[in-house]
Formats: structure tokens, C-alpha cells, sequence
């Protein structure tokens, strides 16, 4: 295996116009700190983007505001050459989001948590969609637990059926294999591979850097709110890999 | 416009649906609603005040203290699983949220309202006969301003370490208007009086609600994104 390539330019793969998910000069801050600073990314279809990064280094403050859920302090979000509006949500129609929290009701059934989302998004034929959806991360014999009932994995994996629900082309996913069991891990990267292939635009965050690399076909480094480092997964071993991360992230890099 | 209904549809059905599951905050404001009426009933000397004179009085405050027992707790079900993100990061409108939420909150408080006015009949001696619609028709129309009001800044506590704390202060003295022509209205229909006595005191409130649930509709988006 090659050593990854030598830090590339914080901007690189910066606005190709007809680009998926597009991101300019996207800075956040919380008061005096600075979370994001100046990010630039352009993701095209099939395209899957995995950030890995410290604690701290502003990652899911990243994918906050690429997912609509966070106001940029400078900069802009574009889906599909759109500048994410906020007074017209019909945007978020295009983007899923996986975070760690599965924003489920616990009270709910797993099929009515699908069925509710369903609606907020408008979408047609839904109980075929949520019945497809179940089986998709093989929760069907489940459907009608509540969710309070299903253990974290199963949660997890029905938090995945949320947000793919309405066949969003870009899809978020923030630490989704945090507390997953093999199994759970399994099923998530079955259907994130499926993502992949069916050509969705995908940016993860998250520190397990075995399940990073092995789907992603790039990825970032990021550090104190930047790309530190920004390339293609073509040929790179994990384990160089690992090293460079570390050097990077402990500015050796 | 056929959507935007459904979204709001979805969002009180999930929220009634968690109610009835639950029943936390209909049971917190219902057992707050009966035991309110039977305490005022023993407390109030009945040699010195005619209990139906202040009927009224009592039941709005035991409303607006349950009431906010219960709406106060409104976001709390969706800050359970972050679940708010999830109805924020969907195509809804941020309008559509609050009125959804207003409507579910207005069930459960109307429903609270006549379990009260029935808890103060029996104990206040309050004759129903002559005008219960219209109590009816000023319970509703306080209960939507109350719950507009409540939701509206229940949002803005949701979150904060003082959230159950401040609501209270925040929402008492914008339901000063709200409590003098309910207050007022419901006094005297109680006391057998005709409509047309309080008729203004019943548009004022209408107003009130309606303009509590327009400036919620308009201001929640500020409270709610980041």
C-alpha cells in the first residue's frame, strides 16, 4: 500500500456546480469559539464522504449545518446548486439524517415512529414504503414494538429507516456505529454500501476509522474546524492510514 | 395546502397518541383540576362569601395553574430522543409545528376545562342551566389564547435548567388580559346573566386567542432554530 498522499489543500473538490451537496466557506461559532472554520466540500452522486477527527474538532457541527439543523455563522449549504433557504423547507425533503440520538418516540411503534416521519415528508404509498423500510434493517418481525421495547442496535437500525424513508439523495450519518453489536454493524453497512452503489451522496462522521474507510470513497481529516487533510480512499491501507491520522491530528502532519 | 394539513394532523396525532399512552400530563393537570376545586371548597367561609361569587375567579386560576402543568411539559416528549431535530430537519413548517402543537395542547386543556367546570359546579353550586353553552363557547376560547401563549414560551424554557421555573414567570403576566375577560364573562354567565352582558368581554378574548395563536405561529421559527 502507498502512504496516504500528503495533505492536500483544505478546499479541495471545492464547487463543480451540478454537485449533490456543496458546501462554501462554511464557518460556526459558538460565541468565541470557532467550530467550523471555512470549510469547502462538493460532493457529486455515489460519492461518500467519511470525516473522521478528534473530539472537539467541529465534525458534527459540520454535518449540522449540512444537514439544515444548524445556521451557518458564515457560508452556504447548496443541494443539488440550491442555497438551502430557510423559510422553504421543501429542501430537507432531499437530505436523511442518522445521528447517534435516532429522533424516535419511545412510545411509539417502530412502524408508527416510520409512518409519522412518512408524513412529514410527504411521502406516497407509505405503508408499502414503511413495510419496505422495516425489512430493509430486518426490524419487520418488530414493527409493532414500541420503540422504548428495542434495544440501542434496533433502535439504531430503525433510526436508518427513518431517514431513508423518503429516498433522500443525500444522506447524513453522525457516529452511526457508535454502541452497534456486529450484527447492527452489519446491517448498517449492508445498506450503506446499498447507498453507495444506488449512487446517493453520503457524508459520515466518526471515529471508527475500520468502518470509515472501508465504504467511503473519500475522506477528511478534520482538525480544530478544518479539513487538515482531504483525499480519495483509492488504495490507501488502514493501517498507513491510521498512522497518518494520528500525525495529523497531532500536528505532525 | 392538502400537505401542510396532514403535517399538522401528523404531529397531533403522534402528540395525542404519546398522551394517551402516557397520560402524564392529563393526569398531572386532571388530579391538580379536582383537588384544586375540593381545597377552594373548604377553604372559602361560606357565612362571609357566597361560593358561586367567586366560582369564576377560582376556576380560571386552577385552569391556568393546571394548564400549565401540562403544556409547560409539551417539548419534553420530544426532547426525549432528540426527537424535535428530527420534526425541525423535516420539510414541515416551522408554523405548522406550533399550530400542530397548539391543537393537540388545546385538546388536552378543553378537556381539562370541562372536567374542572364540572368539579365547580358540584362544589361551588354553580347552576349550568341557563348558559353552559356559552361557558362552554369562553372555556374554548380561553383554553386556545392560554395554550398559544404556553406553547409558545414552553418552547423558548424547553432545554433551559430553569425551563419549569421560568415558564411561570414568563407566561403570568401575558395572561392578565386573558384571566380578566374570562374571569369576568365566565362569572357572569355563571350567575345566570344574559350573553349579551359579556359579549365584549367574549370578543376580547377571542381576539386575545387569535392574536396569541397568529404571533406564536409567526414568532416560533425564532425560538426553535438554532
Amino acid at each position: 500500500m502507498t502512504a496516504p498522499a500528503p495533505a492536500e489543500a483544505p478546499t479541495a473538490g471545492a464547487s463543480t456546480g451540478a454537485a449533490v451537496l456543496e458546501a462554501r466557506g462554511l464557518v460556526r461559532e459558538y460565541g468565541p469559539v470557532l467550530a467550523v472554520d471555512g470549510i469547502d466540500l462538493s460532493l457529486d452522486a455515489g460519492e461518500f464522504l467519511t470525516v473522521f477527527g478528534p473530539n472537539g474538532a467541529g465534525k458534527s457541527s459540520l454535518l449540522g449545518m449540512l444537514a439544515g439543523a444548524m445556521r451557518p455563522t458564515r457560508g452556504e449549504v447548496l443541494v443539488r446548486g440550491t442555497p438551502m433557504s430557510w423559510s422553504d423547507g421543501e429542501w430537507r425533503s432531499r437530505v436523511g439524517i442518522v445521528s447517534h440520538r435516532g429522533f424516535l418516540y419511545g412510545r411509539l411503534t417502530a412502524a408508527e415512529n416510520l409512518r409519522f416521519y412518512g408524513r412529514l415528508f410527504g411521502v406516497d404509498d407509505l405503508d408499502h414504503r414503511v413495510t419496505e423500510g422495516l425489512a430493509r434493517v430486518r426490524l419487520s418481525e418488530r414493527a409493532n414494538f414500541q420503540a422504548r421495547q428495542l434495544s440501542h442496535g434496533m433502535r439504531q437500525r430503525l433510526s436508518l429507516a427513518r431517514a431513508l424513508l423518503h429516498d433522500p439523495d443525500v444522506v447524513l450519518l453522525d457516529e452511526p456505529y457508535t454502541g452497534l453489536d456486529p450484527s447492527a454493524a452489519g446491517v448498517l453497512r449492508g445498506v450503506l454500501t446499498e447507498l453507495r452503489d444506488g449512487r446517493r451522496t453520503v457524508v459520515m462522521v466518526t471515529h471508527h476509522l475500520k468502518e470509515g474507510l472501508e465504504l467511503a470513497t473519500r475522506v477528511a481529516i478534520q482538525v480544530a474546524g478544518r479539513f487538515a487533510w482531504e483525499g480519495s480512499t483509492g488504495g490507501i491501507d488502514r493501517g498507513d492510514f491510521e498512522r497518518h491520522y494520528h500525525a495529523v491530528v497531532e500536528g505532525g502532519s | 395546502m392538502i400537505r401542510y394539513l396532514d403535517q399538522i394532523r401528523a404531529i397531533v396525532w403522534k402528540d395525542l397518541l404519546l398522551e394517551i399512552r402516557s397520560r402524564e400530563r392529563i393526569a398531572a393537570m386532571g388530579a391538580f383540576a379536582v383537588l384544586a376545586g375540593i381545597l377552594f371548597n373548604f377553604s372559602i367561609d361560606t357565612a362571609i362569601v357566597r361560593p358561586e361569587d367567586v366560582a369564576a375567579g377560582l376556576l380560571w386560576m386552577t385552569l391556568v395553574f393546571g394548564g400549565l402543568l401540562g403544556v409547560g411539559r409539551t417539548f419534553h416528549i420530544e426532547e426525549q430522543d432528540n426527537a424535535l431535530l428530527g420534526i425541525l430537519t423535516s420539510p414541515v413548517p416551522k408554523d405548522a409545528v406550533f399550530l400542530a402543537k397548539v391543537a393537540a395542547n388545546f385538546v388536552l386543556l378543553y378537556a381539562i376545562s370541562l372536567l374542572v367546570l364540572g368539579v365547580f359546579a358540584l362544589f361551588f353550586r354553580v347552576s349550568l342551566d341557563a348558559n353552559v353553552g356559552w361557558v362552554i363557547l369562553v372555556l374554548a376560547l380561553g383554553s386556545l389564547g392560554f395554550v398559544a401563549l404556553a406553547t409558545l414560551f414552553a418552547a423558548m424554557s424547553a432545554g433551559t435548567s430553569m425551563g419549569e421555573t421560568l415558564l411561570p414567570i414568563l407566561v403570568f403576566p401575558l395572561l392578565v388580559p386573558m384571566v380578566v375577560f374570562g374571569a369576568g364573562a365566565t362569572g357572569r354567565l355563571l350567575g345566570g346573566r344574559p350573553f349579551s352582558e359579556v359579549d365584549g368581554n367574549v370578543r376580547m378574548l377571542g381576539a386575545f386567542a387569535f392574536a396569541a395563536v397568529w404571533i406564536g405561529a409567526v414568532l416560533f421559527r425564532y425560538v426553535v432554530e438554532d
